[in-house]
């Protein structure tokens, strides 16, 4: 859709001249310089089965660090993945993240009145 | 008007130098306060690219506790700043090194006292014994407050590493503070905690093993975590 279509469109829905207008401006037909916030995707429990095992040592051991601790360096490793995971995936997924899109509109805003 | 736009062409420096904390960009470095110098040729890949980011990027101001001096430990200069009070530091290096002479003088009192099979085993330098009694202080899994369905569950939690270090001294130092004996002094009552916690034993490494078994008690909302 090109932007003189868009223009004609919202001046028909805008006009009274077939019967009462379709639409009221309450608030300016512009974009603002600014891109709403994104909702974190809510993911799931990571590195329970490694918890689950620890548990359940400690249950057999009475808690002693000592006796479990090859279950305890495996879990290290899992919250380490996932935490190197994470931190790779944040920005990589093609689109711009919402506070950098924020940052460059407001370097970079579309004027709205001639300076 | 070239006046004023001359001033986009300089490069950027601040006007007014930055003093101690503050907010800095991520791009400024830590202050390296080593004097030692190692040569070009022992340096890897990614030691060679750090020396030559330092030569052109700015550098945040240096904390008077910034030390090249042999003696200065990381863990022990945050175990200081933790137990410090109302900007206190003298005080607080003050017990701190007394309770390192203290642990010191108990180690070598044990070891001439133990017959000479056994006194390989005692340790006596309170670096090493600090750093291992803090690390049987530390809790593996932590607890956070989740809200499911209107009711709160505390559900058993991965911790970060340095919470895991602050948890521990937090609980070494209110440990020591409020559930002692009021009129014995600081430097002892540390140093008494910390040599248990070597054998994992005394109050603090108590109050880990509570938290362990509380998070294995609420093992069944583990999945009720969504990070």
């Amino acid at each position: 859709m090109s932007g003189s279509a868009i223009q004609e469109k919202v001046a028909r829905l805008l006009s009274r001249q077939n019967g009462k207008p379709a639409m009221k401006a309450v608030k300016p037909l512009a974009l603002k310089n600014e891109v709403a916030n994104r909702k974190p995707k809510k993911g799931e429990a990571t590195c329970v089965t490694e918890m689950t095992f620890l548990m359940a040592c400690w249950k057999q051991n009475d808690f002693n660090n000592a006796l479990c601790s090859k279950e305890v360096s495996s879990f290290y490793t899992c919250i380490e993945k996932v935490q190197t995971k994470a931190k790779g995936q944040q920005g990589t997924q093609g689109r711009l993240l919402p506070k950098e899109a924020n940052t460059l509109l407001k370097r970079f805003p579309n004027l709205a009145s001639e300076i | 008007m070239a006046a004023s736009v001359r001033y986009l062409l300089k490069p950027w420096t601040p006007s007014v130098c930055f003093v101690r904390w503050s907010r800095y960009n991520p791009y400024y470095l830590d202050p390296d306060p080593s004097k030692v110098a190692v040569p070009e040729s022992e340096l890897s890949l990614e030691e060679k690219e750090l020396q030559e980011l330092k030569t052109v990027s700015p550098i945040k101001a240096a904390l008077s506790s910034d030390t090249s001096s042999a003696f200065s430990d990381p863990l022990i200069s945050k175990f200081i700043n933790m137990m410090m009070q109302d900007g206190n530091k003298i005080l607080a290096r003050g017990i701190m090194t007394q309770t390192l002479e203290n642990i010191k003088r108990r180690q070598v009192e044990k070891y001439h006292k133990s017959p000479a099979a056994k006194r390989e085993e005692v340790v006596c330098n309170p670096y090493a014994i600090f750093h291992q009694a803090l690390e049987n202080c530390k809790p593996i899994i932590g607890l956070a407050s989740v809200q499911k369905g209107g009711k709160f569950y505390q559900v058993p939690v991965p911790l970060t590493d340095n919470r895991r270090r602050f948890l521990a001294m937090k609980w070494l130092i209110t440990e020591c503070r409020d559930n002692k004996h009021r009129r014995t002094h600081m430097y002892e009552k540390l140093s008494q905690e910390l040599l248990a916690a070597l054998t994992n034993e005394g109050s603090v490494v108590k109050r880990k093993h509570d938290l362990h078994k509380m998070a294995e008690a609420n093992r069944a909302y583990a999945h009720y975590r969504w990070w």
